[in-house]
């Protein structure tokens, strides 16, 4: 009976996984494939389905008909790197007053500024596209890294005050009247209290930052021409009248990589640091 | 170190509520300088409110906390210099054991040598030297425990140390030891100490005073030989003592009251009606006795049972049941016997209150 158990859990880990890596074996497979490898039917192996080129990964590095990637790839790094380590500072600060000291004006409580957060990201961006693009055009900071960090900002601190307000809100209090008794300031609290409890949180809110920033398409391509490029403009860009599927899974490949790294890095943080036991 | 007075205080969580619910009644009270107190009652009393208004957790509704005169009511809980264990140990996870005895004294920016000595001698003196280096959340809760203890003691000018049940998550070995090495830390080093607990045995044990609590009000405060011998309310009376102390229905007799079915009873004090109000006849199981001079209390004992090499017996005489505790009775369930209780250890109580000295 244990046995089947293992062996029904086993076959369904193994479909599960089967389903989730597909995609990137394929992409793998075919952006060492050429147009002939591409059409002519499901192939898989390389040397014994289709011969292998190189050509997918050329066009990504300067080849023929394709583009430089280092470029975008570096204003991508920067805007999002920029904006989540910002949004993080600003948004856990925002958090923990939220989520420790009572605000109120009118009928305005924590909640609702919580809540007023968040409700920025229940917009659909389109709606956000036009005053954003007015405002840089104002700014003189359309098509320019530092107009984007500042429109990324405002889309990522969100995903982190809530990410946490949730987390401190677990905290337990006992802890912050603790550091009082022993003798510290609200901000020596923070820093030296809660702050160093809080790595699971912080690594949480990081990486839905660095994701939703990475991998935004949208504002990356209204409020840009051609100056600041970001990754997924430029991957795009890859697409003509003949879809180059092999250059497009290359470049999926590559822009993809830095996110599954982060995550394996992530992963040993988030299973190591629960809080619980800080009391207890 | 610090006188505490407590003047006029109450604390009511909801104050803006148009009919005020206190958590905390009413209530003067000064704690002295390097004595240790116990604050005794069942959960949601009031204890806690009480600790958490004397550190600054909690600002009062009501009325003013002074240090040595100096009234604290408006500072914040850092400036207060109290130290405070909770129920449950409180550690920094972060750090390692050293660290967080360590930083009461580097928030307070002490010179690192005087803080690597002080943090060595509370090691020593809480058994926990050889764990120094390990991180804090490693340890077992009775450890931990006395890690939130050490960082109170680490402080040497500390104004009291408030415990808030902190023996509850401690085996009942370990809290014999630590009870015992709370008594030596205030002897050696003169701090005072609120206990606060439902434990009586704990506050008896711990405290040279004993302030018994319900609904917010302080019922009774004293030694604890005085809160056993005479309570001052039928709750304290059942609260403290086990088994509970006996208070029998009463009936008027000739500016008496009488239990009729013992036979027994006491005059009632001059200027009380003996005809108004529930009156009743307290007495401690403790003070009967099988035999030798005294009143006498017939009936049939009903059931027997044991505590440690004690044996109470529950003896009903009519309608009246009452408990005895025993040495040792040679007496077995269903037998009528004949008990003794000295006078002076009678005592009635009017409405729940002790009236009079008692027996005269």
């Amino acid at each position: 009976m244990r046995t089947l158990y293992l062996a029904l859990k086993y076959l369904a880990i193994l479909l599960w996984s089967s389903f989730v890596v597909f995609p990137f074996l394929w992409a793998l497979s075919t952006s060492f494939k050429t147009a002939n490898g591409v059409t002519s039917g499901a192939t898989y192996l390389p040397w014994v389905d289709y011969e292998p080129s190189l050509l997918g990964w050329e066009s990504l590095f300067g080849g023929a008909g394709g583009i430089n990637i280092f470029g975008p790839y570096l204003n991508s790094v920067i805007v999002t790197v920029s904006a989540s380590v910002v949004s993080l500072v600003l948004g856990t600060l925002a958090a923990y007053g939220l989520s420790r000291f009572r605000f109120r004006a009118g009928f305005v409580k924590n909640g609702d500024i919580t809540f007023f957060f968040i409700s920025q990201r229940i917009l659909p961006p389109i709606v956000l596209a036009m005053p954003f693009f007015l405002m840089l055009q104002t700014l003189g900071l359309l098509d320019t890294l530092p107009g984007l960090v500042i429109v990324y900002i405002a889309l990522l601190l969100p995903i982190a005050v809530w990410v946490m307000v949730d987390f401190f809100n677990n905290v337990p209090r006992e802890l912050d009247e603790m550091a009082w008794l022993d003798g510290c300031n609200p901000i020596q609290t923070f820093l030296r209290v809660i702050l160093p409890n809080s790595l699971p949180g912080l690594v949480v809110a990081g990486m839905f930052c660095l994701i939703f920033g990475w991998n935004d398409f949208f504002f990356a391509f209204t409020l840009t021409f051609t100056n600041t490029q970001l990754l997924p403009v430029a991957i795009v860009s890859l697409n003509s009248s003949v879809t180059p599927w092999w250059a497009l899974s290359a470049a999926c490949l590559v822009s993809v990589a830095p996110l599954l790294l982060l995550a394996f890095l992530a992963e040993r943080f988030l299973s190591r640091g629960n809080l619980a036991g800080a009391v207890r | 170190m610090a006188e505490i007075h407590l003047e006029q205080l109450a604390h009511s969580y909801a104050p803006d509520a148009p009919e005020r619910v206190y958590a905390l009644q009413p209530l003067d009270l000064t704690w002295q300088d390097g004595e240790t107190y116990a604050l005794l009652g069942p959960s949601g009393c009031g204890k806690t409110t009480m600790l958490n208004i004397i550190s600054g957790l909690i600002r009062p509704s009501e009325g003013r906390v002074l240090f040595d005169g100096r009234d604290v009511t408006g500072e914040d809980t850092r400036r207060r210099n109290i130290a405070q264990v909770f129920q449950v140990p409180v550690i920094y996870r972060s750090m390692t054991v050293a660290q967080n005895l360590a930083f009461p004294l580097v928030c307070r920016g002490l010179p690192r040598a005087r803080i690597r000595q002080r943090v060595g001698e509370i090691a020593e003196l809480l058994g926990l030297s050889t764990f120094l280096k390990r991180p804090a959340r490693e340890l077992t809760a009775d450890q931990k425990q006395l890690i939130s203890l050490g960082r109170g003691l680490v402080r040497e000018d500390v104004s009291a140390i408030l415990l808030d049940e902190p023996l509850t998550v401690i085996d009942p070995q370990m809290k014999f030891e630590l009870r015992k090495k709370l008594k030596q830390i205030n002897e050696a080093a003169g701090v005072t100490m609120v206990l606060v607990t439902h434990d009586q045995n704990e506050a008896m044990t711990f405290a040279r005073t004993v302030i018994v609590m319900n609904h917010g009000r302080i019922v009774q405060s004293g030694e604890p030989q005085e809160l056993f011998e005479c309570p001052a309310t039928e709750y304290v009376g059942t609260f403290i003592g086990s088994p509970a102390m006996n208070f029998l229905a009463t009936v008027p007799r000739e500016g008496r009251r009488e239990v009729p079915d013992l036979g027994l009873g006491l005059s009632v004090p001059k200027g009380e009606d003996a005809r108004s109000g529930t009156w009743t006849l307290g007495f401690r199981p403790e003070h009967v006795f099988a035999e030798g001079d005294g009143w006498p209390l017939r009936g049939r004992i009903r059931r027997i049972w044991f505590e440690g090499v004690e044996q109470v017996l529950e003896v009903e005489a009519g309608e009246t049941v009452f408990r005895a505790k025993l040495d040792h009775a040679r007496v077995r369930t269903g037998e009528s016997v004949e008990l003794r209780i000295a006078p002076e250890r009678l005592a009635l109580y009017r409405d729940g209150q002790r009236v009079g000295a008692g027996y005269d």
